[in-house]
């Protein structure tokens, strides 16, 4: 799609090269040239010099070095984006804070299609999008891009590129096996039909068995089963048009392990747990066809269908239809570079809840967006200057319209400088389940002293949301500044900082509370009907704190990250990046609010560290390491069973944690490869997250060791 | 972040940091293959003539530059008699003043815009993009054999009005299905 071109990797660097002792590179004529050997290689997106955003690339060859199993882990490696494995499918990602496993300020695309679910604005990552095998290159783009990325790119965009089918011709079959009964299988065939034409069909399986409960130590319910079959088909017609067609179909099948299940026949509050099982399915067609026109202008003209559903056995069910369509159009005249492009994308989802846990407005709704936007690079000073502006026009059934706008002046003093200052906005157009689900949305016990008879009472307070149907976008404005320097031919650094301003947040407000045991009259009414609704019988000491989401939070949001890339001997590279970032929300008169501002705050990490070494002990030896951490958080507890006098919330500590993946893989020849892998080797019992709106029990990550095999044929 | 868990997290990083450094370094001179591609560009203006006589040479770089910092080095050179420079376009005015034009695959989507640009002019297209020479262009540098190769579209060449030299023609792969 067009946004690949623009895209940030610059295929530099970092492959390497064997000369002769002696020769300089200056001095080689073409017949030397001819014979040097490439020993390794490496893509990679070295040479950002010329974007002005804090971008990041992460390329096929890096995704396989990882170790990595899964689409959030490889993820980890880019700065600024911030991951917490939940349980074995599920993972809380984010860019730049906001993180949570509905994480809601992150686009993320395959080709150009979204993979975000409208019904809470994120992504499902328990499901696999695509085989990790098929993946060229993932750009990651910290900040707003909504001029070009749309809603939701308010903190960052993830784009996917797939590989050309051209380069996946032949056969080829990878097996996985490892501890935890981790089993992944990745098949694919190919062919180059024509000088024009090629296709291939991919197909993979994962499988894991439960992880073990942080707390108990006893098995969790997580068991995973994920199957992806893909299938792409590219036809180049010649004369800079050219056509490609996808099929995805994806499926993952697992269980949690939820403490939802209050139970009132004693006095306080008992909870006892659900093991709801959760499927996920999602299926899409996408058509893309780019052309050239006499004038110089390139198009891109992109369809999509997807229909996907949502599974949760007794409490959700939802199947979901999208139509998309998407424009892009692109000509470059004397100093301008200019970009435009037009989008309508149509949801239609069917939705039945268990009530009185869940409950939706509407079982049907249809909504509608539209987009314009127009983006103009202009170079003020060739090879020095260059000026940046875009505008996107947006409107939406849900939200009305909106208008996002960046700028970017971009100032490269040599060819190793580059100097960029950006300014964006970006709206986040309010997901379904904010506007229409009313939720169950936790449970406390607050000791109350009663003083006629006088004793003190454990009385258990339940949170309600209600649903309003109404719920605005989110807003976000902030500035970004960086500085790329090619440090040699073999080292680069990249630093970044951003301030960015929040405001129409999402947060709760009181609008109400009843009880259902008149003790708690007059101050506290009860209603019969309510509690009815509920199942809770009359008499129960019970309160139910009745809320509704408002856009009535505003907060800050800073950082700096930092990169670097440094090829220390030909076989020898390493990586680094380092993120910082600080969330600070405005305090105001709302008490929930305020609170709500208070759980986000701790909520966010201040520090993550990635260190990554790729090590080619000889040709057909590889040794990676990665190192990589994390600062500590708290999170909310949803359900506290333990009386509080004061009523506030209280908070569960996730520690910081240090931890280390090894590959060691040895190529036997061109095609085949056996390799040895070690997942979260420190760090025996650690959790990484506990999951917000569902108060679920927590899973340890535990250390795997994995043999893998590839063969090409 | 504790202070002793950073302190934890450094002193692991440092264990890391020197079992890395105990490792061989006999590997030689890095040279990266952006290095060995600009290279190539230079090299390539010694082989070919160009119509005219000229004091200056005009090596382009179009679009997104992956190679800019790897040809800052020749800036200035004496390449077959006449002094390189390095530019960067993007535009079909800014092209027409060059000689050699570098086309990174990341713009392939813009390949056969910037193609039909050059047309006829005496302009060496050179892309590290592997369909380039079939798409029309007239060198590509393509990665095989564990080396960076090159491909020739004479046709192209002789379009432009250019003349590759036969010792370059000898060292070039052969193109693999000319379809031009």
């Amino acid at each position: 799609m067009m946004r690949n071109c623009l895209s940030i990797a610059l295929l530099a660097v970092f492959s390497t090269a064997s000369l002769a002792a002696g020769d300089t590179l200056e001095e080689m004529s073409l017949e030397d040239l001819v014979k040097t050997d490439i020993t390794s290689v490496a893509r990679k997106s070295q040479s950002l010099a010329d974007v002005p955003a804090a971008a990041f690339v992460i390329t096929a060859e890096d995704i396989r070095r990882s170790g990595a199993q899964a689409l959030p882990d490889v993820l980890r490696m880019a700065p600024g984006i911030q991951v917490a494995q939940i349980d074995n499918g599920r993972y809380a990602v984010t860019a730049r804070s906001f993180n949570g496993r509905f994480a809601n300020k992150l686009q993320v695309l395959v080709d150009g299609r979204s993979l975000y679910h409208p019904l809470f604005a994120g992504v499902m990552w328990e499901l696999d999008p695509i085989p990790l095998e098929d993946i060229e290159r993932i750009e990651i783009i910290r900040g707003a891009g909504a001029v070009m990325w749309g809603a939701n790119a308010v903190n960052g965009v993830i784009n996917i590129i797939t590989r050309h089918s051209r380069n996946q011709t032949g056969a080829a079959v990878s097996v996985t096996a490892g501890s935890k009964g981790t089993a992944d299988i990745y098949a694919r065939v190919g062919q180059a039909v024509s000088d024009s034409t090629s296709w291939k069909l991919s197909a993979q399986a994962r499988h894991i068995e439960p992880s073990r409960q942080y707390t108990s130590a006893a098995d969790s319910v997580d068991r995973l089963n994920n199957a992806v079959i893909d299938f792409r088909l590219d036809h180049d017609i010649g004369g800079g048009r050219d056509l490609s067609l996808w099929a995805n179909a994806s499926r993952s099948k697992t269980t949690e392990l939820w403490n939802t299940q209050p139970d009132f026949s004693q006095p306080g509050l008992n909870v006892s747990s659900l093991t709801p099982n959760q499927v996920l399915s999602s299926e899409s067609l996408v058509g893309r066809y780019r052309w050239l026109g006499d004038s110089g202008i390139e198009s891109s003209l992109q369809a999509s269908l997807n229909h996907s559903t949502i599974d949760i056995d007794h409490f959700v069910n939802e199947s979901l239809t999208t139509v998309d369509l998407d424009y892009q159009g692109r000509f470059a005249v004397d100093r301008h570079d200019i970009l435009w492009g037009m989008n309508h994308r149509s949801t239609r989802d069917e939705m039945s809840t268990n009530e009185p846990y869940v409950s939706i407005n509407s079982r049907h709704r249809t909504q509608r967006d539209t987009g314009f936007f127009v983006h103009d690079d202009w170079t003020l000073l060739p090879e020095q200057l260059k000026l940046g502006a875009g505008i996107r026009v947006a409107s939406t059934t849900a939200n009305g319209s909106n208008v996002s706008t960046n700028a970017t002046l971009l100032w490269t003093p040599s060819r190793s400088d580059s100097l960029w200052l950006k300014y964006a906005s970006a709206p986040r157009t309010s997901a379904r389940a904010e506007r229409d689900i009313s939720i169950l949305t936790g449970a406390s016990v607050v000791q109350t002293a009663i003083p006629f008879p006088p004793f003190t009472a454990n009385i258990p307070v339940i949170g309600y949301v209600n649903a309003t149907g109404k719920l605005a976008a989110e807003k976000s404005q902030g500035v970004e500044l960086g500085y790329r320097k090619q440090i040699s031919p073999n080292a680069s650094a990249d630093i970044n900082v951003y301030r960015y301003r929040y405001t129409d947040l999402r947060s709760g407000q009181q609008t109400g509370m009843f009880g259902c045991h008149r003790m708690f009259e007059p101050a506290i009414p009860v209603d019969a009907s309510k509690c009815a609704y509920f199942g809770l019988p009359l008499g129960t000491p019970v309160l139910v704190n009745e809320m509704q989401a408002i856009n009535g939070l505003a907060a800050w949001n800073d950082g700096v990250e930092i990169s670097a890339d440094w090829l220390v001997v030909a076989g020898w590279r390493l990586q680094f990046s380092y993120s910082w970032s600080r969330l600070k929300a405005d305090r105001s008169s709302n008490v929930v609010a305020n609170e709500d501002g208070n759980i986000m705050e701790r909520a966010a990490p201040r520090h993550h560290v990635s260190l990554r070494s790729q090590w080619n002990i000889t040709p057909s030896q590889q040794f990676d390491l990665w190192l990589r951490g994390t600062s500590g958080m708290d999170r909310l507890n949803l359900v506290d069973t333990v009386p509080n006098a004061s009523g506030a919330a209280t908070f569960s500590r996730i520690p910081g944690y240090a931890t280390v993946d090894l590959r060691y893989a040895y190529r036997v020849n061109k095609d085949l490869e056996f390799a040895l892998i070690g997942r979260n080797l420190v760090g025996r019992q650690r959790l990484e997250y506990l999951s917000d709106y569902i108060p679920t029990a927590a899973t340890e990550i535990a250390p795997t060791w994995l043999i893998s095999t590839h063969w090409r044929f | 972040m504790p202070a002793n868990n950073l302190l934890r997290l450094a002193s692991r990083i440092a264990l890391a940091a020197t079992l890395a450094l105990t490792m061989p370094a006999s590997f030689g001179e890095a040279t990266t293959e952006a290095q060995l591609k600009a290279a190539y560009l230079v090299n390539f203006l010694k082989y070919v003539e160009f119509p005219g006589t000229r004091t200056t040479v005009n090596l382009c770089l179009f679009g997104r530059d992956s190679l800019g910092p790897y040809l800052a080095a020749y800036e200035g050179r004496q390449v077959g008699g006449r002094e390189l420079r390095i530019r960067r376009v993007n535009s079909p005015e800014q092209i027409a003043d060059c000689q050699e034009l570098f086309i990174p695959d990341t713009e392939e989507a813009r390949l056969a815009a910037v193609l039909r640009w050059v047309d006829k002019q005496p302009i060496l297209t050179v892309s590290d993009a592997e369909t380039f020479t079939r798409e029309g262009g007239g060198i590509a540098l393509i990665r095989g054999d564990g080396r960076l190769q090159f491909e020739v579209n004479v046709e192209a060449l002789n379009r432009a009005g250019l003349r590759a030299s036969p010792q370059m023609l000898r060292l070039a792969k052969p193109m693999t299905s000319a379809t031009r």
